[in-house]
């Protein structure tokens, strides 16, 4: 599904070699929900966005459903990203001029499918994730848990091999990420990876999986299950 | 001590045999305290002492009579005042894992610090296993019963999310007290 070989990141920061992720070997199976957790600068988010072909590594390898990530030109990644990889973030980033509907839609409208098209599936979509009643508001009428999940039926829309999320509920109360978590879940069960960035342990319980990151190096792996100790 | 206002609490939903007690008790809130036949007939014979607790004889065939315990008035009351009153008693720092602290050799941190490392990876499958487990019971029952589970659940995930914290911290401590540069 997802692999990384040997994948380093480094920066040179005032003459110095800085790495940000040293020597990760990883590999995702499809129907994982996978955390990934860790101090700040621990790599986090640098091993996310190389999963998700927004950051290359300086040495080493990723593949996306055994497609390389390298040696591909900017168009072919380009589109690897927008139909196999769906991202969520903390701040949402949704359009603020456009309706939740047009939101889930972007993706396909971007890539010149007409909204009328579209349409039926990003309703469905906010069905699924519970905002039915809401296809027509924009993100200042709804509020954060809702925009988030505005944003999850967003990167659902291409049917993503994998769901890659970025401390999704850092800016939500704790009850309202528990709602998130709970769909996060749900859609697991039904057989979408999952990979998820976070520094809260409460969060990163919910994954099958759980990876601990430490100065950009993989430092404890758990897979959930085994251990029932 | 809560184990009296458990079994008070209980009675107070009905009159019950000591081993429905026990059970009862054990569904209820065995999660957190796990206890043995002698302690509930210990206590329930204190509460009796007390006339919070009172119990009728039952004939059975061939075997000798069994008490059925109920709750009286003085008990409900007693049940009620303690009910409303909120817990003065922050929890107790009596963790073993303290203990092993105090005696942890901090000049040559290595094995402290890998112990604290082991601990975290311990609370953090602790809080995995409950994750999952509350999830389930999520699915499967929407009664307000489930919601205490849940809400207990609850703490022990923020319990053990503090403790994680905590070790971060412990960590990180220890590492720039041998190193003040670090």
């Amino acid at each position: 599904m997802i692999e990384l070989k040997n994948a380093s990141k480094k920066y040179r920061q005032g003459g110095r070699e800085v790495y940000a992720l040293r020597d990760v070997s990883l590999m995702i199976k499809k129907g994982e929900f996978l955390s990934i957790m860790g101090p700040s600068g621990s790599g986090k988010s640098t091993l996310l966005n190389l999963m998700g072909g927004l950051d290359q590594p300086t040495s080493g390898e990723v593949f996306i459903d055994k497609i390389p990530l390298h040696g591909i030109t900017d168009n072919e990644l380009t589109l690897i990203r927008r139909r196999r990889v769906g991202y969520i973030f903390q701040f949402f980033n949704l359009l603020p001029l456009l309706t939740a509907a047009e939101n889930v839609g972007l993706p396909l409208l971007l890539e010149g499918t007409p909204f009328s098209q579209v349409r039926p599936k990003a309703e469905s979509l906010l069905q699924q994730v519970g905002l039915g009643e809401r296809t027509e508001h924009r993100p200042e009428q709804l509020s954060g848990g809702e925009m988030q999940r505005v944003a999850i039926a967003r990167a659902l829309i291409t049917n993503p091999a994998v769901l890659l999320a970025d401390e999704p509920t850092g800016n939500l109360d704790s009850h309202t990420s528990e709602d998130i978590f709970l769909l996060l879940k749900s859609l697991n069960e039904e057989g979408q990876t999952i990979v998820m960035v976070t520094h809260d342990p409460k969060a990163a319980a919910y994954g099958t999986r759980i990876i601990t990151l430490k100065d950009g190096a993989l430092s404890q792996d758990l897979s959930i299950g085994e251990d029932a100790s | 001590m809560s184990i009296k206002y458990a079994i008070l609490g209980i009675l107070a939903e009905g009159d019950l045999h000591g081993y429905e007690l026990k059970s009862n008790f054990d569904e209820r809130v065995g999660e957190f305290w796990s206890l043995n036949y002698g302690q509930i007939y210990s206590t329930l014979d204190r509460l009796e002492k007390e006339e919070l607790v009172t119990h009728d004889r039952q004939a059975q065939d061939k075997r000798p009579d069994r008490k059925i315990f109920s709750i009286t008035p003085q008990g409900r009351d007693e049940l009620t005042k303690w009910l409303s009153t909120p817990v003065t008693k922050v929890r107790a720092l009596r963790d073993e894992f303290f203990v092993k602290l105090v005696f942890m050799d901090k000049t040559t941190p290595g094995p402290l610090l890998e112990l604290i490392e082991k601990q975290k990876v311990l609370y953090l499958k602790h809080m995995n296993r409950l994750t999952h487990r509350k999830v389930a019971l999520k699915k499967e029952a929407d009664s307000l019963d489930a919601l205490t589970t849940e809400l207990l659940m609850d703490a022990g995930l923020f319990h053990a999310e503090a403790d994680i914290e905590w070790l971060a911290l412990c960590e990180l401590k220890i590492k720039a007290a041998i190193d003040p540069k670090e």
